[in-house]
């Protein structure tokens, strides 16, 4: 199952209405559970290279089933079994906050990223933005 | 009209989501830039395939950096046209501009007030020439919207 449209849209909705409150002009991207793009906008006064980000960190979090940021735990030296180069792994890999899975019933169904703010506004509009699924999971 | 905001952008992506599905019955993707060809809004229909949103961003890109619609551009490339409109230089257009450059039909210059362009529309996923669809109408529904 993948992440409509119309969904996304709601999703967009939400998530710029909670941007304009912040004060922040920001991109916002929706990809699907395979992380293709289903949805993107940059709001105006939002630097142009935030839609790249805003979708590099959805495409992360679509496809690791995990928040962006929890993907940098792969990479820190510290870790048992650390793995692969988080900084230059592939062009659209991200490990900066801001990324999260969306999931109805347990189901990843697809990701959104934002970019424009401090890593702490970015994932609070995400959240505003994850409103929309928790009514429709409830 | 001075420049393309989100609001003008979301209102033009509706116009042509509703042109694709009731005219055309067709899902696709469609893309609004603004004067600097950077991405303002996407949307991809349910159902598209996954290649149309790059393609739609692609042609909108296109359009603004040519302040063409691409479908002139394709023309460039019509064997038919070699020698007549850009000569055999023509192919050597393929692949430019680090690739983005698109030479499909249905990316579209949006103008301002004085002529001068302001943004681009780009859409991917309807085929060219279907019953009588005509090669950019999607792109202009679009264009039309922010006329209504």
């Amino acid at each position: 199952m993948a992440i409509t449209l119309d969904t996304a849209k709601k999703m967009l909705g939400a998530g710029k209405e909670e941007a304009r409150k912040l004060g922040i002009p920001c991109s916002i991207a929706i990809v699907d559970d395979n992380g293709w793009l289903v949805a993107l906008h940059r709001m105006d006064g939002g630097l142009i290279p935030t839609a790249d980000i805003a979708r590099d960190k959805a495409w992360t979090a679509a496809v690791f089933k995990m928040p962006s940021s929890t993907v940098g735990q792969f990479g820190n030296p510290s870790s048992p079994g650390s793995g692969f180069n988080t900084q230059n792994w592939n062009d659209r890999l991200t490990t900066i906050p801001g990324g999260l899975p969306i999931e109805i019933d347990g189901k990843v169904i697809g990701g959104i990223g934002v970019c424009g703010g401090t890593p702490e506004q970015d994932v609070n509009i995400c959240r505003a933005a994850m409103e929309v699924i928790q009514a429709i999971n409830d | 009209m001075k420049e393309l905001t989100l609001e003008m952008a979301e209102k033009m992506l509706e116009a042509a989501e509703r042109w694709a599905r009731d005219v055309a019955g067709i899902p696709c993707s469609t893309a609004v830039v603004d004067k600097s060809g950077a991405l303002i809004a996407v949307h991809r229909m349910d159902g598209a395939a996954m290649a149309t949103t790059e393609i739609a961003i692609e042609k909108a890109w296109s359009a603004v950096a040519f302040k063409l619609p691409t479908l002139m551009m394709s023309r460039w490339l019509d064997p038919r046209n070699v020698g007549e409109l850009l000569g055999d230089h023509a192919l050597g257009m393929v692949g430019r501009g680090k690739g983005r450059l698109c030479f499909i039909p249905r990316g579209i210059p949006v103008t301002g007030d004085g002529g001068e362009v302001i943004g681009g529309i780009g859409n991917s996923g309807i085929p060219s020439g279907v019953g009588d669809i005509s090669d950019t109408s999607v792109s202009q529904a679009g264009i039309s919207a922010l006329y209504d």
